[in-house]
């Protein structure tokens, strides 16, 4: 098992002054002030380092910049760590540093550019050896000088394998980690997407779900039942529930079978710190999953995360360092775990990091270069939201590269399409396709269990193929009832027919006819003539310009202009209804007919004083803030449209974000208190889900009233108010 | 979400007594409605003969013991159990202190699950539910009539795309003619195989040896009414001695034909093992016709295309998997809970149904059969529609005749709607609480043709519920 070095003893040289970078080319000079904006010019250009300011302005300014990169030596990468904000190495940077000084030593000398040729020249093993005296930020420069033949054809020479109760990684294999997420943990569609993945020949790695409820009595019983479906099925692979890691070790606590622990990393402390954990607690629960994991004598990994290009960016934690270096920085921190798997999801924030198809390929490509040559058994996940310009097509071309470049194994989302998460990821088919394009199996372990079941076959010629039961749940159920019962629980489920390894047509049909009726509903401009029939409303605006700006720039959406701040007087009133289109607008017009009334009937009626409604174009969640304060009113019933996933009539669910001011100094005080975070100056109830297929909006205006009228009686909204409402009724109780 | 409940059956019937138990999830659906789901089952008992201390009264003391050897097996708590339900069928609960065992089992389980007797169409209704609804639901189209034949009687129930349509129950069973195993010497014959003995002249009695010619006029007899009843064959229904059988008419309706046939109960269990290739057993066995009477079903050409092709699940136990799975339901997840404290409220009587186009006056009817009931009661309610206007307007409504009554303020009325506007509906008709009144509003609960309604507690914002007293047209 892995030892690693007590953070405390790992040496990091000191920070120095930025120095800067100069070079002349033809007539023209250029100047970067520092190692981070030589970084982030050599990129190449993606949304997330534009937005940053770190991007190159012209493609000359990136190549001249990938010049100087090449010419440092890696010992002048060692020598300037990049720091924080606050001119400090953070803990993750010094992480980074914990690296095979011999292997460091035998290439200190050499410039990135050379380094670079020596590692196309070099085999898998002297490449993984390298690879050990590599910090992050080492490993992402290298990137920034690849091409994409070269990030390919280095990634490919390098095998890294670990092993639980499958063996991942080996040559020939291409594994999955099926992800069977349900919108609400329902057991019905999780057990159908396992069971479906299984028949797929997938999760081979891992049957891993993102749990909709992280608590420890949640994801306990989703771990138990994920158990019991995977001993009934005897499928050789391991569970996981992607909870927070604090919930995931109180799980194991009690005896839940924690079998591979998981975490999201980010590349800066700051980041990680968002995520609320640090260093000492990931060590901690290395330890405790070493000493008490149920696999602790089985398997030689049990750690998996996941990281993904611009959450540094996105959470504004990213340091001034652009999106791969960051990236490569989380590299840097996972290989102190020596984990099981490593999953990539590059793509799944949104258009503020990835725009397009060819960022978002890029992106992964680099990722996994980066990843493998650190030592990673890298996974990956390249993925889209609807309201980014990244095309299936996109998502399609990148895993066939990634095929290419040795990735250890993809995503099993059935039809792309994840039922929780609204996002697009690889597939079961996919997976297949892939194996049977590129000559790869599942893992050893899988592979015999899944040919005993006829998932899989010999043909004619001795090789592996698709079986008599592949792609056929059924056979997993104990009853047609059964399975009657798993398909009613599961949404965005078009059909089980195939043709060769993918979806038939007609699934496919309705899989990318919702993927577009979803794009509409983002794209939709907000009817402002048909809301003003619904009620009079003020009309306010934000800092974003276009539909284009509101879905790039997020932070645009949550700001007022000038002019409707200066616009909006004090009013004093309790509540302020504020209508936004967020991610859909058309959220806000299947909705607000019936919900609008509602609400205005329950404030009257209850003698709770409202404002004038407003609605805002282009608006974001944090919009209610600026109002609010401009207002002066207690709390800001938010309606704004949901990101639509891939269930169609799901993109016409909308959310009421219920923003409470903590205006008064004692509440805030009791807030601060209860979070501890001394800056809180609102807190949030939110009441999801509204439209036809969930909450029906009449009802929803029913929810809201009686949640609006519990705040403003105890003074509290959020995680603080449920705790109050519990404790109050645990007293009741003991009455 | 997931939470692991216990869920138990209990089923005393004419001849044999039984206990299931299972854990469910309670998970919610992507709708946010909560739902149980994957019930497995933890513990099933033997079936036991039902204890009795003589032909007319249960032996309670035995019960008791029994109950708590299955509690025990199961690892029951019972303020933990989240509900089921327990049920004296056939000819059980007939007995005179039938009664005083449900009021045993209810005071043993602290009102969480459903405990009722001599309510044969909920019987018919749940054996269909815990058998054939697998089958409905795989072939939504067909109707399926259900034969659940027991000791005491024969319960039918009618259903289609996973809903009972119809219910109907017979006083026809295994065990009206008790013989000495091995031999067709009658041991006892019940009121109702004398008189079918009388009709078709056969004059024997305990202690005499029945031939070969009268077993089979007797089944024939039985098969016979199975027959009209199944094809509405009304003539012959029409007969004095077969209405004597009859416990409850069931009313196939005009347009179902070729109603799928299944069986359930002993007898239905001994026809699919037989046809699953087990060896009938030794004649006379069980010491009654059963096993006579399976042979016949299945020799007979009127059922063989249903059983040949359609098989329902656990045929001998459908009771008690109905009792389990069946008898709780889930109300919707956003309630209006105006008066929680009243709550679990037992035995509600269920007073009258509405909708958005009834008039003023018959919704002041219907309320006020509410407000005369001394214990309240409960009112189904079907809006017609999910849309604001439509819930203002009845909700306005409902309010203003609830204050013209004066209806009042501490009787529970309990509002039973079948759409997901439980919460909105309660505020409009308080008034957003200005009004006082003990009331709830239990919404995404279909309408049922039932007398009683039981509700719960409310856990996980949802309250589970049991319908009895059920009417042949129960279901839908």
């Amino acid at each position: 098992m892995k030892q690693f070095a007590p953070q405390e003893n790992i040496d990091v040289p000191d920070p120095k002054p930025n120095q800067i970078y100069r070079s002349r080319f033809f007539d023209r000079e250029f100047a970067f002030h520092g190692l981070k904006r030589l970084l982030g010019a050599a990129d190449c250009s993606k949304a997330g380092d534009r937005h940053a300011g770190l991007a190159a302005q012209s493609e000359i300014e990136r190549e001249v910049a990938r010049t100087l990169l090449s010419s440092l030596t890696l010992q002048h990468l060692f020598d300037h760590p990049l720091t924080d904000n606050d001119g400090k190495v953070d803990s993750v940077m010094r992480v980074n540093y914990d690296i095979d000084r011999e292997a460091f030593a035998s290439i200190a000398d050499l410039k990135l550019g050379e380094l670079k040729d020596q590692l196309l020249r070099s085999s898998g093993e002297e490449i993984q050896r390298v690879g050990r005296g590599l910090t992050g930020v080492m490993a992402a420069s290298l990137a920034k000088l690849c091409d994409v033949h070269e990030l390919i054809f280095v990634a490919k020479k390098v095998n890294k394998t670990t092993k639980a109760r499958t063996l991942l990684g080996a040559p020939g294999t291409l594994s999955s980690r099926l992800q069977p997420n349900h919108p609400t943990d329902d057991l019905r569609g999780i057990t159908f997407l396992f069971y479906w993945g299984l028949s797929l020949g997938t999760g081979d790695a891992l049957i891993g779900l993102n749990p909709a409820i992280d608590t420890v009595d949640n994801i306990t019983s989703v771990l138990h039942h994920l158990d019991k479906l995977r001993r009934r099925t005897n499928a050789p692979t391991q569970i996981c529930v992607l909870a927070h890691i604090k919930t995931q070790l109180g799980c194991l606590e009690r005896g839940a079978p924690v079998e591979i622990l998981f975490q999201s990393l980010g590349g800066t402390e700051g980041t990680n710190r968002e995520f609320d954990i640090t260093v000492d607690l990931l060590d901690h629960a290395y330890r405790t999953m070493l000493e008490t994991g149920p696999l602790k004598d089985k398997a030689q990994q049990f750690m998996y995360f996941e990281t993904g290009q611009g959450s540094e960016y996105s959470y504004g934690k990213h340091n001034g360092i652009d999106m791969t270096t960051t990236e490569s920085l989380c590299y840097g921190l996972a290989r102190r775990y020596d984990p099981f798997m490593v999953n990539n999801v590059t793509g799944f924030i949104g258009p503020e990091t990835h725009l397009d198809s060819f960022e978002m390929i890029l992106a992964n490509l680099q990722d996994h270069f980066m990843g493998k040559l650190m030592g990673l058994p890298m996974g990956m996940a390249p993925c889209f939201t609807l309201h980014s310009n990244i095309t299936l097509e996109g998502q399609q071309i990148a895993t066939e590269l990634l095929t290419a470049a040795g990735a250890n194994f993809f995503m099993d989302v059935g039809l792309n399409t994840d039922r929780m998460l609204a996002y697009f990821d690889t597939s079961g088919h996919d997976n297949q396709t892939l194996r049977e394009i590129h000559g790869c199996l599942p893992s050893p372990e899988y592979l015999e269990w899944a040919m005993e079941r006829g998932i899989f076959a010999l043909n004619g010629d001795g090789r592996v193929f698709r079986g008599p039961n592949w792609g056929d749940p059924r056979q997993f159920c104990e009853s047609e009832a059964e399975f009657q019962d798993l398909v009613a629980g599961t949404p965005a489920l078009y059909g089980l027919n195939n043709a060769g390894p993918r979806p038939a047509n007609a699934v496919a049909r309705q899989v990318r006819i919702n993927q577009g009726l979803g794009r509409e509903a983002i794209h939709a401009e907000l009817r402002l003539d048909d809301l003003q029939r619904i009620a009079p409303f003020r009309v306010v605006v934000t800092e974003a310009s276009s539909k284009e700006e509101h879905l790039g720039s997020p932070d645009l959406g949550a700001r007022l202009s000038v002019k409707s701040r200066d616009w909006l007087m004090a009013e004093n009133r309790q509540v302020q209804i504020v209508v936004s289109d967020g991610l859909s607008a058309e959220a806000v017009h299947h909705n607000l007919e019936d919900l609008l009334p509602v609400l205005m009937d329950g404030f009257a009626g209850r003698s709770i004083t409202t404002g004038q409604p407003i609605v805002a174009r282009y608006g974001r969640v944090k919009l209610a803030e600026p109002l609010a304060e401009q207002l002066q009113c207690d709390l800001v019933v938010h309606l704004i449209g949901e990101r639509p996933g891939g269930d169609a009539l799901a993109s016409r669910s909308l959310s009421a974000y219920l923003a409470y001011r903590l205006g008064d100094p004692a509440v805030q005080r009791e807030a601060v208190r209860f979070c501890g975070n001394p800056a809180v100056r609102y807190e949030y109830t939110v009441i999801s889900n509204i439209y036809s297929g969930g909450t029906p909006p009449a009802e929803a205006g029913g929810v809201i009233v009686d949640k609006v009228t519990e705040i403003l009686r105890h003074h509290a909204a959020g995680n603080r108010l449920e705790n109050l409402l519990k404790n109050k009724d645990n007293e009741q109780r003991q009455d | 979400m997931a939470e692991l409940v216990k869920l138990i059956g209990l089923d005393f019937g004419t001849t044999t007594s039984s206990a299931v138990v299972a854990l469910a999830s309670l998970t919610k659906t992507a709708t946010g409605r909560m739902e149980l789901v994957s019930p497995e089952e933890i513990f099933r008992s033997e079936m036991v003969f039902t204890p009795m201390l003589s032909n007319e009264r249960i032996d309670l003391d035995q019960v008791k013991l029994l109950v708590d050897s299955w509690l025990e097996a199961g690892k029951v708590q019972a303020g933990k159990l989240f509900g089921g339900g327990a049920l004296l069928t056939g000819l059980t609960a007939q007995k005179e202190n039938a009664a005083a065992l449900v009021r045993l089992i209810r005071g043993r389980f602290d009102d969480a699950l459903v405990a009722t007797a001599d309510d044969p169409c909920l019987e018919s209704w749940l054996s269909f539910m815990g058998s054939a609804v697998g089958l409905s639901r795989q072939h939504p189209e067909k109707a399926i009539l259900n034969f659940d034949i027991g000791g005491g009687t024969t319960n039918l129930a009618l259903g289609r795309n996973q809903q009972v349509l119809r219910t109907g129950s017979l006083f026809l069973g295994a065990r009206h003619v008790q013989l000495d195993p091995g031999t067709y010497r009658i041991a006892k014959l019940s009121t109702y195989a004398r008189n079918v003995f009388a009709h078709l002249h056969i004059d024997k009695g305990p202690g005499e040896h029945l031939l070969e010619t009268e077993v089979a006029a007797f089944l024939n007899f039985y098969l016979s009414i199975l027959d009209a009843v199944g094809g509405s064959i009304t003539d012959f229904l029409t007969l004095p001695i077969v209405k004597c059988l009859i416990q409850v008419p069931f009313q196939m309706p005009t347009d179902v034909r070729d109603a799928v046939i299944t069986f359930t109960g002993g007898v239905g269990e001994l026809v699919y093992r037989h046809l699953q290739g087990e060896p009938w057993p030794t004649t006379t066995k069980f010491g009654d016709l059963g096993i006579d009477l399976a042979q016949r079903i299945v020799q007979s050409p009127i059922w063989m295309t249903s059983l040949r092709h359609f098989r329902p699940k656990s045929a001998g136990r459908a009771t008690v998997y109905g009792l389990l799975q069946h008898s709780t339901e889930i109300s919707g997840s956003t309630l209006f809970l105006g008066a929680p404290g009243i709550l679990p409220l037992a035995d509600l009587p269920i007073l009258g149904r509405l909708s958005s186009e009834d008039t003023d006056a018959r919704i002041q009817e219907v309320l006020s059969w509410v407000s005369r009931s001394s214990r309240g009661g409960c009112v189904q309610i079907r809006i017609g529609g999910q849309q604001a206007s439509l819930v203002r307007n009845f909700g306005e409504r409902v309010s203003r005749i609830l204050t013209e009554i004066a209806f009042p303020a501490t009787l529970p009325l309990v509002l039973l709607v079948q759409e997901n506007v439980g919460k909105v509906l309660g505020q409009y008709v308080t008034r957003w609480g200005s009004l006082r009144l003990q009331l709830l509003v239990i919404d995404e609960v279909n309408l049922r043709d039932a007398q009683y309604v039981q509700i719960g507690a409310s856990q996980h914002q949802i309250v589970p519920l049991s319908f009895y007293g059920l009417t042949p047209e129960s279901g839908m």
